[in-house]
């Protein structure tokens, strides 16, 4: 039991997507424009490592290891064409700002890079346990880096505050892709030092 | 030799069961996804054409007005097309005045659909609304606000349909020059389209209101 906890919240900090494992960055920044495109993609990107992890787990001993990547590659594209069609149908609004970004979750790295590194080798519990902590890492990442995109970018925080504007005039350059680099690399550094401390305070 | 066929074997069933399963979710969600363009992307276009003939109407009055719009759907069949035409009638005082059809230009962020009004009796636009849009927020999202939006009313559809850089007559948005030329080629494109099957269109008005494809 407490080696799933520990698998679940690996993702959540020590390992989280983005920051400590610097993959999956191509939809990151591509769609980090504002919080609730973080959220919505971040959550897209959990349900299919979640699936695919567990269904990977599961058919394990079965796959051959020659055709492992293949095998991964169709279990995962049909997982994202699953939410891609449930998104249009019952979630008409996210699949609209996030467009093309669902179907590329297939080549999100962090999904492959799950399966090939932790699914092939553990047990379906362990690996939903995984599958579910990274997903959340992931949204909780995506989540933060669109919120500062978009409130010090746009000067809004749709999500919470709806229409309401903080600051007139917005660096406005945050939205493009630089400034996600920017916003990416000084979070990262503010973890890093916030990690720094805690090691520090403990010794 | 073994080996080589459980290899086919297993990458072959993943793949047929993979497939099998999201035929059966297309089918199952096909309808509602199509559904939810129409709802949310064509009809609000065509409302907007309305209101630019009506003046603003409050919200209440809108969401009527969007509701009604189902039936003024209507299909026809071009010959240079392998599905059927969609467009819309757009009434004034109850009578048919204008046919609004959707057609899309190449964007910053992918296509960008708008939905173009053309007078029927002299063919000149009434004006457009925008259907589908991936462009820049804050950038290329301007397109869909008024003062670009309000050259085109009544605009003659002759209008060379290209921002000024590209030699044309519209005046872009600045800093969206980009978004401003999908937005006068997907006009210029439904003109184009409205003025070679103008008959079959108009034929069509009267067709029976909800008739599917």
């Amino acid at each position: 039991m407490t080696s799933l906890v520990r698998e679940f919240t690996k993702g959540l900090w020590d390992e989280i997507p983005l920051f400590r494992i610097v993959l999956g960055l191509c939809p990151a920044l591509a769609v980090t424009t504002t919080m609730e495109n973080g959220l919505g993609m971040g959550l897209a990107a959990t349900f299919v490592m979640v699936c695919s992890n567990g269904l990977i787990s599961a058919l394990r001993k079965i796959i051959p290891d020659e055709v492992r990547v293949a095998c991964y590659i169709v279990v995962i594209a049909a997982f994202v064409v699953c939410v891609e069609m449930i998104t249009k149908a019952y979630f008409f609004a996210l699949s609209e700002s996030l467009g093309l970004f669902i179907p590329l979750i297939v080549v999100n790295c962090i999904i492959l890079g799950r399966a090939e590194a932790f699914a092939r080798k553990n047990g379906v519990l362990a690996s939903l346990a995984d599958g579910l902590g990274m997903g959340l890492g992931f949204t909780l990442a995506l989540t933060v880096v669109g919120a500062v995109r978009e409130f010090f970018g746009a000067g809004t925080l749709g999500l919470v505050f709806g229409e309401q504007v903080f600051l007139e005039r917005p660096f406005g350059f945050l939205q493009s892709a630089p400034g996600a680099f920017l916003t990416l690399g000084l979070l990262l550094g503010l973890m890093n030092l916030f990690g720094k401390l805690g090691r520090k305070r403990k010794a | 030799m073994k080996d080589s066929i459980q290899m086919v074997v297993v990458l072959s069933l993943i793949s047929l069961l993979s497939g099998l399963a999201l035929g059966g979710l297309h089918a199952a969600t096909h309808e509602r996804a199509e559904n939810n363009i129409l709802k949310y992307k064509k009809i609000p276009a065509v409302a907007d054409i309305y209101e630019v003939l009506a003046g603003e109407l409050p919200p209440a009055q809108r969401e009527a007005l969007e509701e009604g719009l189902l039936a003024e759907k209507r299909y026809v069949e071009l010959p240079d097309f392998e599905e059927p035409l969609l467009f819309f009638v757009v009434r004034k005082d109850g009578q048919p005045f204008a046919v609004a059809l959707e057609d899309f230009g190449q964007g910053f962020g992918g296509d960008l659909g708008v939905m173009t009004g053309f007078e029927i009796e002299s063919g000149n636009l009434v004006a457009i609304g925008i259907t589908t849009m991936a462009e820049t927020p804050g950038v290329g999202t301007k397109v869909r606000e008024e003062p670009f939006l309000a050259q085109f009313h009544g605009m003659s559809p002759d209008t060379v349909f290209a921002v000024e850089k590209e030699g044309g007559d519209i005046d872009a948005v600045t800093g969206a020059t980009v978004s401003s030329q999908a937005v006068a080629v997907a006009i210029g494109a439904a003109a184009k389209l409205y003025a070679d099957n103008r008959d079959a269109i108009l034929a069509a008005i009267d067709q029976v209101p909800g008739g599917e494809q």
